[in-house]
């Protein structure tokens, strides 16, 4: 997460607002911010936002959807967090994504489930006062793509295998809930690219968290539902992760298009 | 809140003559069910294809109903509920006429549920695909009764002409002041036994609205020149008094096809609960002239 460099704002009302540069090392082979790197955005401000919203309780993340826009090429994403539902058992977050900060970039939804505050989390410290700052720091700078970087191989096409390490884990030592979302990514990317003869990138994203992914290598399988469009331009996707125990940890589904496609 | 009679006479189910069964011998944790959808003409388009809005009423009645058995003698309500169509059955005569729904719940924790399903055609070509996320409740006057495993659930319909009507009639849609804007009056057969407005007739208007925008109609029954080709669907609080407002914003196009798909965001309200939020989803729109 450090790696993206998101720099918050936070007002008084406890409302989020994030920022990244977006540089050649984010982008999906259509030129926008992969899917990958926008789930981790949102989920780190959704996280953020929640401990507010959530207080005197605690939140963790459910669900999360994302629509991709057609943005086009930009130099930062910028995303703003609306809290839409705070129910006794479960909150609900909007994010409006936005390039450069005039063209619409995206819509992504979180559902998070309120628990009494976990005991091992009562003495976490999270800065959550007003004000602009970065969100984490680190003196790495990413200098390869991000894929790479989380340590995703594709084993065949559709098939994604990660082996856990501190990076890409969360509080609880289970695989950080974007990680899960970079590897759906993944899966359906290479899936496409068999079946779609090309390039290919995830338009949206519908990620249901089933299970806290501990045991490793996970592995994310995707399969196509029914077949491409028939100009072979995208595709309907499933990609289940399982952990090393062969427990299903998410359940998701996608849209991928074969970039230049268009119709 | 009323008692829970029988799930055969609830309206909207009713409507969609969909018919249940229990997979297996009723014991499994994890319940499964497959529901047959016959496809009645009233409901489908020109091309004999279910649009995407009824659709979802369609999983969420049968997922709901799974979802509800993995907790008896507790019951379920849908928080939220993602929907996908296969891309080769939008077009064309796959994925029309009567439906397969299979459906298995995936984790049943203490205060959720989480279930996917597949929709196919009885020729067994993938029509869509979904999963839906219920929070567990104890509903008052206890959850519907079922004999475990749930034998073949047939619906009676009514003798009543509007539930031979099409679905802009059935689920009291009205045009609102613009394109994307629709009104649901929650008449009593769209309403759960709760008294609740049924979460699928939710997802018609929201489905009706998003099309609306997208084509440049505010007639309900006009909508016809695009489809959905995804829904995520959340139901923030109950719609109880009505009429319900629809309202559909342009999200801006999809890098799927920028000059065809569009994002269309919908939020639905109750007017007559002070406006409060029902619910709030994200579509993808495809115009079908593209």
């Amino acid at each position: 997460m450090h790696l993206l460099g998101i720099i918050v704002d936070q007002d008084i009302d406890g409302d989020v607002r994030g920022t990244i540069t977006v540089t050649p090392h984010l982008l999906g082979a259509d030129g926008n911010p992969r899917l990958a790197v926008v789930a981790m955005l949102i989920d780190a401000l959704g996280g953020l936002r929640s401990i507010t919203a959530a207080d005197p309780d605690w939140a963790f993340t459910a669900d999360m959807s994302v629509h991709l826009g057609a943005s086009g090429p930009m130099h930062h994403l910028r995303a703003d967090l609306h809290v839409r539902r705070r129910g006794r058992r479960t909150l609900v977050i909007e994010v409006e994504l936005v390039a450069d900060d005039e063209r619409p970039a995206g819509r992504a939804i979180l559902t998070f489930a309120v628990v009494p505050r976990p005991e091992h989390l009562a003495g976490l410290d999270v800065r959550t006062e007003p004000g602009r700052r970065p969100m984490g720091t680190t003196d790495e700078v990413l200098d390869t793509d991000w894929l790479t970087e989380v340590g995703a191989t594709v084993t065949a096409p559709g098939t994604v295998v990660i082996d856990t390490r501190r990076e890409v884990q969360n509080t609880v030592g289970a695989l950080h809930g974007a990680m899960h979302a970079a590897l759906v990514d993944e899966a359906s990317v290479s899936l496409g690219r068999s079946l779609l003869g090309g390039p290919c990138a995830v338009t949206d994203l519908q990620l249901a968290y089933l299970d806290l992914a501990r045991s490793s290598p996970l592995t994310a399988t995707a399969t196509a539902v029914g077949a491409p469009s028939i100009d072979d331009a995208s595709l309907a996707v499933v990609v289940e992760l399982h952990d090393a125990d062969g427990r299903l940890c998410s359940y998701s589904t996608t849209r991928v298009h074969r970039v230049g496609a268009d119709r | 809140m009323a008692a829970f009679t029988s799930p055969r006479e609830i309206g909207v189910a009713q409507y969609l003559t969909l018919h249940i069964e229990e997979v297996g011998d009723g014991t499994d944790p994890l319940p499964r069910t497959r529901g047959e959808f016959p496809g009645s003409p009233v409901v489908l388009d020109a091309d004999g294809r279910l649009e995407t809005g009824m659709l979802t009423a369609v999983v969420d009645g049968i997922g709901g109903m799974t979802s509800g058995l993995s907790c008896l003698p507790d019951w379920i309500v849908t928080t939220n509920l993602a929907l996908r169509r296969a891309d080769d059955a939008l077009v064309g005569q796959r994925g029309t006429g009567p439906l397969v729904v299979d459906v298995r719940v995936l984790r049943r924790g203490r205060s959720s549920v989480v279930t996917r399903g597949e929709v196919t055609s009885v020729a067994g070509d993938a029509v869509a695909t979904f999963w839906l996320t219920c929070a567990v409740l104890t509903p008052e006057g206890g959850p519907p009764q079922f004999e475990r495993p749930v034998g073949r659930l047939e619906r009676v319909v009514p003798d009543d002409p509007i539930f031979r009507a099409p679905p802009a009639e059935f689920f009291g849609l009205e045009a609102g002041t613009r394109p994307g804007e629709v009104l649901l009056h929650p008449e009593p057969r769209l309403r759960n036994p709760w008294g609740i407005l049924h979460g699928g007739a939710t997802a018609v208007a929201l489905d009706t609205t998003a099309r609306g925008l997208v084509t440049g109609t505010s007639d309900p029954a006009a909508a016809t020149g695009a489809v959905v080709t995804d829904l995520v669907v959340h139901y923030l609080s109950p719609g109880r008094v009505g009429p319900l407002v629809a309202r559909a914003t342009d999200a801006g196009p999809s890098p799927a096809s920028p000059n065809g798909d569009r994002l269309v965001r919908v939020e639905v309200r109750d007017r007559g609960a002070d406006d409060r939020a029902v619910a709030l989803a994200m579509t993808t729109v495809r115009r079908r002239d593209r």
